[in-house]
Formats: C-alpha cells, sequence, structure tokens
C-alpha cells in the first residue's frame, strides 16, 4: 500500500491490483500494473469479450492463482484501513473477510433446495460444526427474517422447491452472495439471462447494498446497465485496463468504445 | 438365562448385519454426502481392531478392569481416526479415481501389517487373547450382550447421521459434495470440511472394528478382507447411499439375506460353507452393484429429498 493512501481514511473497502499477470498457455490474459477498484460506491468494469474481465476477478478471489503481482484487499472500520493480500489466501477465506462474489456461469447445488441454499450462504461457521448436531433451530430462526425479506423481494416461483430456471438460478446466486453479506461485492454479468423486469430488481439491490456501505464493481456486457448505475468505469481490453473514469468520460473515447463496443456506445 | 432357543449362527448372522449396517451408515457420511468414495473401510475397521487388541492383550495393565478395554477401545478408535486424517488428507482432493485406489491401497497396506508384523499381530496365525470386558454367565449368554452393546452403539451413529441431515452441518457436507468451488466461494472450508469428516467417520469404522474383535476373541488377517467393505458399499448402494434409512434398508436386503437366510436357513450342502459360500457372496454382491448402478443408481430409496424434509422441519 502507498503512503497516500495510508494517509487518507477510506469510507468503503477498495481492492487494489498491482502488477499482476496471468497467462494461458503462453498468451497473457491479463496483464494490469495498477488498478485501484472501489473509489465510488458503484464502479463498473467493460471491454470486449476476452478482454480479461472475468479472469481478474477469478483472480480477485484467488479462485485462478496470479503469475505475478499482489492483490490487496484495503479494509475500513475497526481494521482502520490495514491491508490483506488476497492473493496469498485461499479461496473460502474471501467471504469472511466480506469480499464476495457472484458467478459468471450458472452455479448451484443441484440436491439443495432455494431456502437450503440460502440458509447455508447465512450460516456462520461456529454452528457448521460436526458436534452442533441440534442448531438448525437456532440458525433458522436467526436468519429466517433476512432470508424471507430477499425471497420477497426477488421471486422465485418456489422457494420451498429446488432452483428451476436459468433465471431463477442466477437469481439465486446473487441473492446467496446479499446473504453473506459482503462488503466488498463483485457481480459478474448479473443481468445476463435476466428478464428487464428483474434486471431493474438486481439494479435495486445493487444501489441498495452500495447504500449500505458496501462497494459493489460489476462486470456487465449490458452497457445501458452500466452507464446507468457507475459512478467510475474501468474499461479493459486485451488483458489491460485502458480507460478510467466516470461513464461520460469513458464514453468521449470514440476511437476505443468505438473499436470495442460499437458506435452506439460513444457520447454525443 | 436359558437361550435354548436363540441359534448360535443367528445371533452371528444378526451381529455381522447390525455391525455392517453401522459402517454403511458412517459410508453414508463420506459417501452419500460429501462424495469421498471410501473403498478403504475394511482398512480402517482392521486397524481399529488390531490397535485394540494389540494394546489390549500385549500391555502388562496395571489397572483393573474395565479401565484396560475401554482405554484400549478408545485407542483403537483414536489409532483409526488418525490413519483417517492421513489418508484424508493424501485424498481429499483427488478425483473419484485417485480416492478409490487411495483407499484400497490403504486397506491393502493394513492387511500386508496384519500378515508381516507377526511380533505385534500374530501374522497369518492371528491374534487371541480378546474376550468380553464381563462375564454373565454361558457364552451364548455373553454374545447376546455383546450383540446389545453394538446394537446400542449403532443406535447411537444412527442417531447422530440422522441429525446431520436436520443440522446446518449436514448442509455444508451436502454442498461440498454438490459443488465444492462453489461452496468455497461462499466461505465453507471444503478440504477441512472433508478431512475431519473423514478422520470422525474412520474412527467410528475403528471402534465398530474393536467391538468386532471382541466378539470373534481372534483377529486373522483373512477377517479384514474386501469381502467388508464390499458388503457395506453393495448395501448402501442398493438402499441409496444419499439417504440414511438407505444403508439400513440395504444391507438388511444383502448382508441379511445372505448371511441369514441362505446361510441358516436354506438347505445347502455342508462342503459349500467353507469354499463355495465366500466366493458366492462375493460374485453375488458384486453382481448386485453392478446391477443396481446400471439400473437404479440411486438405489431402493432414491435420491435425497431436501425439499420434503425442509418443509417437515421449517413449513419451508
Amino acid at each position: 500500500m502507498n503512503d497516500g493512501r495510508k494517509a487518507t481514511t477510506l469510507t468503503r473497502p477498495q481492492i487494489s491490483v498491482r502488477g499482476a499477470t496471468k497467462s494461458f498457455s503462453g498468451r497473457i490474459v491479463v496483464k494490469i500494473d495498477e488498478l485501484l477498484l472501489g473509489e465510488q460506491p458503484i464502479e463498473g468494469l467493460i471491454g470486449p469479450n476476452g478482454a480479461g474481465k472475468t479472469t481478474l476477478m477469478r483472480m480477485i478471489m484467488h479462485s485462478t492463482p496470479l503469475d505475478g503481482g499482489t492483490i490487496e484487499y484495503l479494509r475500513t472500520g475497526e481494521y482502520g484501513n490495514a491491508a490483506v493480500v488476497l492473493s496469498d489466501l485461499p479461496t473460502y477465506r474471501m467471504a469472511g473477510l466480506g469480499v464476495v462474489k457472484s458467478n459468471q456461469v450458472i452455479m448451484d447445488f443441484n440436491k439443495l433446495t432455494i431456502w437450503d441454499s440460502l440458509l447455508l450462504a447465512a450460516t456462520e461457521a461456529r454452528f457448521e460444526r460436526p458436534h452442533r448436531i441440534f442448531s438448525e433451530g437456532s440458525v433458522y430462526r436467526r436468519h429466517e427474517d433476512e432470508v424471507r425479506d430477499w425471497l420477497d423481494f426477488f421471486p422465485f416461483a418456489d422457494p420451498t422447491g429446488f432452483a428451476q430456471s436459468a433465471g431463477e438460478k442466477k437469481l439465486l446466486d446473487i441473492v446467496r452472495c446479499l446473504l453473506l453479506k459482503p462488503k466488498f461485492l463483485l457481480l459478474d454479468e448479473p443481468g445476463a439471462g435476466l428478464s428487464d423486469e428483474l434486471t431493474s430488481k438486481v439494479i435495486e439491490a445493487i444501489k441498495l447494498v452500495a447504500d449500505s456501505g458496501t462497494t459493489v464493481v460489476v462486470v456487465e456486457h449490458d452497457l445501458s446497465l452500466i452507464w446507468s448505475i457507475c459512478e467510475r468505469v474501468h474499461f479493459m481490453a486485451e488483458g489491460q485496463v485502458l480507460l478510467q473514469g466516470d461513464p461520460q468520460e469513458i464514453r468521449k473515447h470514440s476511437t476505443v468504445i468505438e473499436k470495442y463496443l460499437g458506435k452506439g456506445h460513444v457520447a454525443s | 438365562m436359558n437361550l435354548d432357543w436363540l441359534d448360535a449362527f443367528l445371533l452371528q448372522g444378526l451381529f455381522q448385519v447390525v455391525m455392517v449396517i453401522g459402517l454403511a451408515l458412517l459410508l453414508h457420511l463420506q459417501m452419500g454426502l460429501v462424495r469421498i468414495a471410501n473403498f478403504g473401510v475394511v482398512g480402517f475397521w482392521g486397524l481399529g481392531a488390531y490397535a485394540f487388541a494389540v494394546l489390549f492383550v500385549g500391555v502388562d495393565w496395571p489397572i483393573g478392569e474395565p479401565w484396560p478395554f475401554l482405554i484400549s477401545m478408545a485407542f483403537g478408535a483414536i489409532v483409526a481416526g488418525l490413519a483417517g486424517l492421513l489418508v484424508g488428507w493424501l485424498i481429499a482432493d483427488l478425483e473419484t479415481e485417485g480416492v478409490l485406489v487411495g483407499t484400497l491401497g490403504f486397506a491393502t497396506s493394513v492387511w500386508i501389517l496384519a500378515v508381516t508384523e507377526k511380533g505385534l499381530t500374530g501374522g497369518a496365525l492371528g491374534m487371541g487373547g480378546l474376550k468380553f470386558p464381563f462375564d454373565i454367565g454361558k457364552t451364548k449368554a455373553n454374545e447376546l450382550l455383546w450383540f446389545g452393546i453394538l446394537f446400542a452403539v449403532v443406535g447411537l451413529i444412527f442417531f447422530y447421521v440422522s441429525r446431520i441431515h436436520r443440522s446446518p452441518y449436514g448442509r455444508l457436507l451436502i454442498s461440498v459434495g454438490d459443488n465444492e468451488p462453489l461452496a468455497g466461494s461462499l466461505g465453507k472450508p471444503a478440504f477441512r470440511t472433508k478431512l475431519w469428516l473423514f478422520a470422525v467417520g474412520s474412527a467410528g469404522m475403528g471402534l465398530l472394528g474393536a467391538i468386532h474383535g471382541v466378539m470373534a476373541h481372534l483377529l486373522i488377517p483373512q477377517s479384514i478382507g474386501i469381502n467388508v467393505t464390499l458388503a457395506a458399499m453393495v448395501g448402501l448402494v442398493l438402499g441409496g447411499s444419499a439417504r440414511v434409512w438407505g444403508a439400513i434398508i440395504g444391507v438388511i436386503l444383502t448382508v441379511g439375506l445372505f448371511e441369514i437366510v441362505v446361510q441358516s436357513y436354506l438347505p445347502l450342502p455342508r462342503s459349500w460353507y467353507t469354499q463355495a459360500i465366500p466366493v458366492l457372496r462375493e460374485m453375488v454382491f458384486g453382481g448386485t452393484l453392478v446391477v443396481v448402478l446400471i439400473i437404479k443408481p440411486f438405489g431402493i430409496l432414491g435420491d435425497m429429498r431436501r425439499d420434503k424434509l425442509l418443509r417437515r422441519m421449517h413449513g419451508e
């Protein structure tokens, strides 16, 4: 962490990526010298297919190991501005720190119902020990209200059954993330496969968690979603961050935007 | 107590059925919930039996009964649990094929040790001197009481396993077996979870092994062959590996039918008992496993039904 950052008090957690590289079969997929995520409550990460956005998200969660460089999580509150090197930690430790990511491809538990899945996300580790065989009642009572709140917010056909459609599984993935009470939330294409109505609900939820102090970074191909909710946008192409700024600034770079995203996204 | 009505073979058969149910219940946790296909059940069971016997028989105990017996029992379970920790650490991150080879290899190592470490185990001749920690009269009465103790231990295992299905710990186990990367992203330590479950399950198998040793009075390497693993696995898969009752129903239909009905009540030629029946048993069990996996891979009871269970528990 540089001295300038140490001196200021963060109001929200941030993630600092420095010198992070990743190659697959000799092809460089991510090569980022310096990137700070979380200067604004809601930020967007955009770029064409193959730009390295999802790989970068996975590198942050350490589900894809880095070839080089470091990724630090800059915490706030009781931790001061203490930095935790995420790239040294196993993936399962991230949720405990408050760094949570939704999945780009649909992932679900085939054997768990929607309620089951949400209770799993909400349950604290101390209740999940081999000797706590009578703790289901207390876990249910502790988390029933918050699970119900989200189930009221997002429509599921039958929350007592299994998630059926791709859309339900996508929503379930997002709600699981929200129940982890994230401090830094990474959403990888949260609107993919959802109807316009559900996408609006997701946007509403993003704004709600951002208002409560969580930093949100959204990776999304639906650029209208990015332009409408993000206060800062990072534009990636060929593994590097080429542009950073607020949506209007990004959209003024006509050459780059036209090349990678199409004419329609250039600011008039 | 007059126990003339009780057939000695029937009691031995029932003992074996309940013993295999206990192993199948523990295997259900490992294979049915967390998806660790432990093909080395007999290794942990045999290690528990031998560790118990070596300590109980081999040490000149300065304290009176029942302490040497109880301490040796606990020792058998702990040694099997530690072996489970070591084997689990080696296999927890492997694919099914690796788990299969690793656990089978472990069971073979235990068998080889039982044969070659003659100073400790008596080698192929076996290890005697194992006796009941009580004497209430005739052999049959002692055996019946010991069967009762096994029944109580397996009953406790059944209760524990049933409760696991109704607890957050069970949900964690199912999530790790179902989708490990997703469970990890929710902050669940998959490797540690699998490791501890494997170690605790192995300790339970070791305890059951020690209980078997006492009933048998004599431990011989032939008694810790693959047939024990096969019996627990076939029973569990036939009943439904993801269901608690699957272990009980499946083992009764396989081991129960074979050990009690076929061996005790079918008029088979005497000469078959030493050679033909054990071979026949393994062929039937192996064949059953293949047929069940092809026709009904989730077993008689089918896959777990969390929707029904949760509605019963919470109305959700």
